[in-house]
């Protein structure tokens, strides 16, 4: 049987139907933000752009994006010009609902594009599982919670990205896919946490002799080195002619806020701050010291700066040092064995650790991981073994992303249709490893799936309706906590599949 | 659910029913060498082909199709800041509001003007269980008086949820159970029952309707259903259990009476078999008393405790609304004079005879004869007259085959063909109810052939014809972006135009028969999409204003008479009647 059914091609249909009808969804401050970015863009000469501030949610994408939305503006202008004007806040006409609607369901054909060239480069043996890998990313339930209800364009940075990454997989079109990657980042910097891992792969594969590190091909290198610069140099030359660089960064990298989002991301400091909450209780028996103030903090929810009661406070500078160095150890393996799917698999550990030890983590980036891995979860059992829980747990943590009843229904039970259903596939298709297991992860894992049932019903139903509003943060804690053990626990599990393998 | 168990075997064992059929099916492109699924439904099922159990592949086609039904859900309902009246969606609500603040005895009384009860009891006790559970939520939902035309959000999520959890409560599960048992029967393997299941309940009108437009037309569908499951499974009593909770539901349901009763006496006739007649006879008497017998029990209680029927008369007599001649030789003092009172009622609610032959405009007969005749120069009387006639003879073929030859597995087909002759034929029709012709057709992709080209072609074809008669309906109420979709998507599934044409290609001999649907069916394809490009882009006449509404019913009135023919032509052939003379048509349709 020469192709996978349904095709990509049928799923797309079928997703954007769907999507179509979720168009009068929920949708969250960022469809705002998208459109005092069309206006700003659309009506404001370049020098402006980064100044522009009549909205409180100005431009902080770097500029390919902001060019990226002047082209939909020209497209915008026909639709609907009042969503043009930068003083018309809150602007959302229902031609403007559809529009920007409709933009992120078009723009998001880079994926299938992408996800089709995926399957094509796929080793014959291999093009099964990597269908229903496609699959699983196409419909995944992040991207719909993300992009097609709260609203963002990850379908279309993503389809980049993974267009990049396939790229890579062919010595002759390696170039290209480092190129388009450093066009990524000027488009999104989020992606700059994965370029650790093209930084060491591009030097190794493309600028470096397969057999001596001494080699050093200089031709290649010429090359990759002119593009990128030729990329970053459309991208912010015009800024910096007009020496506006200093005002740029500051609106890409706002320093200001505080360690964890206003939701805890499920990383490392959510498990820190969970456990610093426990200890204010217990820390009184083992005679530890309380900081009063940060219990105040600790009762006003999670908003703003979070200030530890019992553990000692964390700087930028500790999380920035915990990222570079679980991003290096990986990276090492890599620029000893630059193969693609070790390239993969770096980027996805770069994905982890900056997700899991990174400062003010942003629950959505848990894309930068879940997306990479998918494309080799079905690389063998082990693989998806440590890609179980993250797909739990990185799904599950989106939930408090839409808090409104209308969508309750749609997040849940199709989260659990695609759980349900690629769980279900992935495991029939994934061959089995040639090393022996660890037992005990698979274990884990069973436990932890099912721990998420009593979870989800807890945090939804039972604790409203006991309750009422008040401790509102306890359910989104638990959610945090809960995703947190996931996503650490497929990290320690990838982590050794990514070494012994 | 999802067990980490890396050693199992990597395919389970074939099920016996899951076996060799599979490669056989019709649905595949019959001579290539390469297997393929032929349209996208097929695609989407493929990896279940083989060695999936049924277990796991139900609960993910029952999440499918509920995100499709939420989603759509989320758009506008009628009536929706369309005051003073609003639409069905006040309808329900209101019903909900008296049926949970007022005595029993005033249901059927109160405030007629305003969104009056008359549905029959059981939706009336339905309303009222969804307004005490509504009423535990926000007691100010269902307030009287003060409730009317409200526009709470979440009280929209919570009506949409009851119509939700009233579908996967009723229509949902005798619809499964049905295709499980027709496929059974007729030796149709598991797979492609998933197919048809996913089909039937992707079906665009009903989730239009009843999750969008909102109504409670399922349940109504799902007893019948359950009608037909029951029958399926030798069940006579049950069946007329069903169908008694169906009529009791919405008195729609009477538009499959006749088949029913043709079908039941029939069951007991060839052979004869009297104790089964007695049995279903009492049966049914039995559900009715049941099915009245809260109304009865209400309104002898208000009475008891001096709360009268119609506090506005100032315990006057008033005149019964039906059989109003009669009515003062009833002694309205008598103890059962509540209940009489009540059950005319009921019954002058119900059916409002006093109406004229349509109201609204449908893609009926009638009002497609009213285009070139002015009927209303008639006199009602005769109009009634004409239609009662029309009717009958057009439901007399359809019973009398299904009289004669009272094989359970024609049920969908007959049901169909009455339902198709009321809808044409009959008084005082609402576009909505070409949703009772549908149900029946529709589920006959469960049947054997049910996926075959013609088939699906002439289900596929009713189906779309049918939404399309909806649309003047919906864009009324700004649906249209829902309509295209879910419409576009079901023919996109079923490999149906306007998304393909592959399903009129003829393989081996030609057939007139083919050349005959694909020549219809091109034609009213192309009539629905020129109908939409014009009444998109064009305004009517200022003299005629509902010019292209007129076309719509129209076009669709005519596409229903050719449905109801080839219902009744398929009911015809399945039945065997004309064995002899038929064999070859009916080999060339089912190929």
């Amino acid at each position: 049987m020469a192709d996978s059914y349904p095709s990509i091609a049928q799923c797309a249909v079928v997703a954007t139907a769907f999507k179509v009808l979720l168009f009068p969804a929920y949708k969250s401050t960022d469809f705002e933000v998208h459109r005092n970015w069309l206006a700003t863009t659309n009506s404001l000469p370049v020098q402006e752009w980064y100044f522009e501030k009549t909205s409180e949610w100005t431009l902080d994408y770097p500029p390919f994006f902001a060019g990226f939305e002047w082209i939909l503006s020209q497209f915008a202008k026909v639709i609907d010009p009042g969503m043009l004007r930068v003083y018309n806040l809150e602007y959302e006409s229902w031609q403007t609902v559809y529009f920007q609607r409709a933009t992120v369901i078009i723009t998001e054909l880079v994926l299938v594009y992408a996800l089709n060239l995926f399957v094509q480069s796929a080793p014959p043996a291999f093009r099964r599982p990597s269908h229903a890998a496609a699959l699983s990313i196409l419909l995944s339930p992040g991207l719909l919670i993300i992009d097609h209800i709260h609203f963002q364009y990850n379908g279309f940075l993503y389809g980049i990205l993974i267009l990049s990454l396939v790229l890579a997989r062919k010595k002759s079109t390696t170039l290209l896919s480092g190129l388009l990657f450093a066009a990524l980042l000027c488009l999104k910097h989020i992606y700059l946490y994965l370029a650790p891992a093209y930084f060491v792969f591009l030097l190794r594969a493309y600028c470096l002799g397969p057999k001596s590190v001494f080699h050093v091909k200089f031709g290649n290198a010429f090359k990759l080195g002119t593009g990128i610069i030729a990329i970053f140099g459309a991208a912010f030359g015009p800024f910096a002619y007009w020496g506006q660089i200093p005002q740029l960064l500051s609106r890409l990298f706002p320093f200001s806020r505080g360690l964890c989002h206003a939701y805890w991301a499920p990383n490392v400091w959510a498990l820190y701050s969970f456990v610093d909450r426990v200890l204010i209780y217990v820390a009184p028996q083992l005679g530890l010291a309380v900081d009063l103030d940060a219990i105040n903090s600790v009762t006003r929810g999670l908003v703003g700066d979070t200030s530890f009661a019992v553990l000692p406070e964390i700087t930028p500078r500790t999380t920035f040092l915990l990222t570079l160095f679980f991003q290096v150890i990986p990276l090492i393996k890599l620029f000893f064995d630059p193969t693609w799917d070790t390239f993969i698999g770096a980027v996805t550990l770069c994905g982890y650790a900056s997700f899991l030890f990174g400062w003010h983590v942003h629950e959505k980036a848990i894309l930068l991981v879940i997306i990479p891995f998918s494309l080799i979860a079905l690389k063998d059992r082990r693989y998806l073994g440590a890609f179980r829980p993250l797909a739990v747990a990185g799904h599950v943590s989106l939930f408090p992303l839409l808090f409104t009843a209308a969508e309750f229904p749609i997040k849940i039970v199709y989260t659990i249709f695609w759980l349900v259903l690629f769980l279900l596939a992935f495991d029939r298709l994934a061959p089995a490893s040639n090393r022996s297991r660890i037992f005990l992860f698979d274990r884990f894992s069973l436990l932890y799936i099912t721990i998420s049932i009593p979870l989800i019903l807890y945090c939804s139903l039972i604790h409203q309706a006991t309750f009422g509003k008040t401790l509102e943060f306890l359910p989104l804690m638990f959610t945090s906590s809960y995703s947190a053990v996931g996503v650490v626990g497929s990290w320690l599990g990838f982590l050794v599949v990514y070494f012994t393998s | 659910m999802v067990g980490p168990s890396p050693h199992k075997p990597r395919r389970k064992v074939k099920k016996s029913s899951n076996g060799s059929e599979v490669s056989s099916v019709s649905t595949n492109s019959g001579r290539s060498s390469i297997i393929k699924p032929t349209y996208p439904l097929a695609a989407f099922l493929w990896p279940a082909r083989s060695s999936v159990s049924q277990w796991e592949i139900l609960p993910l086609i029952l999440m499918a199709v509920g995100l499709f039904r939420w989603a759509a859900g989320l758009w506008g309902y009628s009536g929706f800041q369309n005051p003073p009246m609003h639409g069905d969606y006040e309808a329900q609500r209101h019903w909900m509001e008296i049926t949970t603040q007022l005595p029993v005895s005033q249901w059927y009384f109160h405030d007629l003007e305003w969104w009056g009860l008359d549905y029959p009891p059981l939706t009336a006790y339905h309303s009222w269980l969804l307004g005490k559970i509504g009423g535990l939520i926000d007691p100010s939902w269902f307030a009287l008086h003060t409730s009317r035309g409200l526009e709470d959000p979440i009280l929209k999520v919570f009506m949409r949820a009851t119509v939700t959890i009233s579908d996967y409560l009723v229509y949902i599960p005798a619809t499964v159970i049905f295709v499980r048992r027709l496929s059974k029967l007729q030796g149709v393997n598991t797979w492609t029952a998933s197919i048809a299941l996913t089909a039937i309940l992707m079906q665009p009108s009903t989730i239009l309707i009843d999750h969008v437009h909102f109504q409670y037309n399922t349940v109504m569908l799902g007893c019948v259903m359950a009608t037909m499951s029951s029958a399926l499974a030798g069940r006579y009593m049950w069946s007329c259990v069903f169908f008694v909770l169906a009529l009791g539901f919405k008195q729609m349901a009477l538009y499959y009476a006749p088949a029913i009763f043709a079908y039941l006496l029939g069951a007991c006739i060839f052979p004869r078999n009297i104790p089964r007649l007695l049995g279903i006879a009492i049966v049914t008497a039995a559900s009715f008393a049941i099915l009245l017998l809260p109304i009865f029990l209400g309104a002898l209680y208000d009475a008891y405790r001096g709360i009268d029927a119609r506090p506005d008369l100032f315990g006057h007599f008033a005149p019964l609304p039906i059989f109003t001649e009669y009515s003062f030789r009833i002694n309205y003092k008598a103890w059962y004079y509540p209940l009489i009172q009540q059950l005319a009622q009921v019954i002058h609610r119900v059916f409002p005879f006093a109406r004229g032959l349509f109201e609204d405009k449908v893609a009926n007969f009638w009002c497609a004869l009213n285009v070139v005749v002015k009927l209303r120069k008639y006199p009602t009387e005769t109009l009634q007259k004409a239609s009662l006639v029309a009717t009958l003879a057009a439901i007399a073929p359809p019973c009398l085959v299904i009289f004669v030859k009272p094989r359970k597995e024609l049920l969908p087909l007959a049901l169909a063909t009455t339902a198709w002759a009321f809808f044409l034929f009959s008084f005082q029709v609402h576009e909505k109810s070409v949703l009772l012709p549908l149900m029946p057709m529709t589920v006959i992709l469960a049947a054997k052939h049910g996926l075959n080209k013609s088939t699906r072609a002439w289900v596929g074809f009713a189906n779309i014809l049918g939404t399309w008669t909806m649309f003047p309906l919906l864009q009324r109420v700004d649906l249209r972006v829902p309509y295209y979709t879910l419409t576009l998507l079901w023919a996109y599934l079923l490999g149906l135009p306007p998304t393909s044409f592959a399903l009129y290609k003829q393989e081996g001999s030609p057939t007139w028969t083919g050349f005959a649907t694909t020549a219809i069916h091109s034609l009213f394809y192309f009539l629905m999409a020129g109908w939409h490009v014009v009444d998109a882009f064009l305004a009517p006449p200022h003299n005629k204003p509902d010019l292209w509404v007129v076309i719509n019913i129209g076009i669709g009135a005519v596409g229903f008479g050719i449905c109801y023919l080839w219902c009744l032509w398929s009911l015809v052939v399945e039945s065997g009647l004309f064995e002899s003379s038929t064999t070859e048509k009916g080999k060339a349709k089912t190929q």
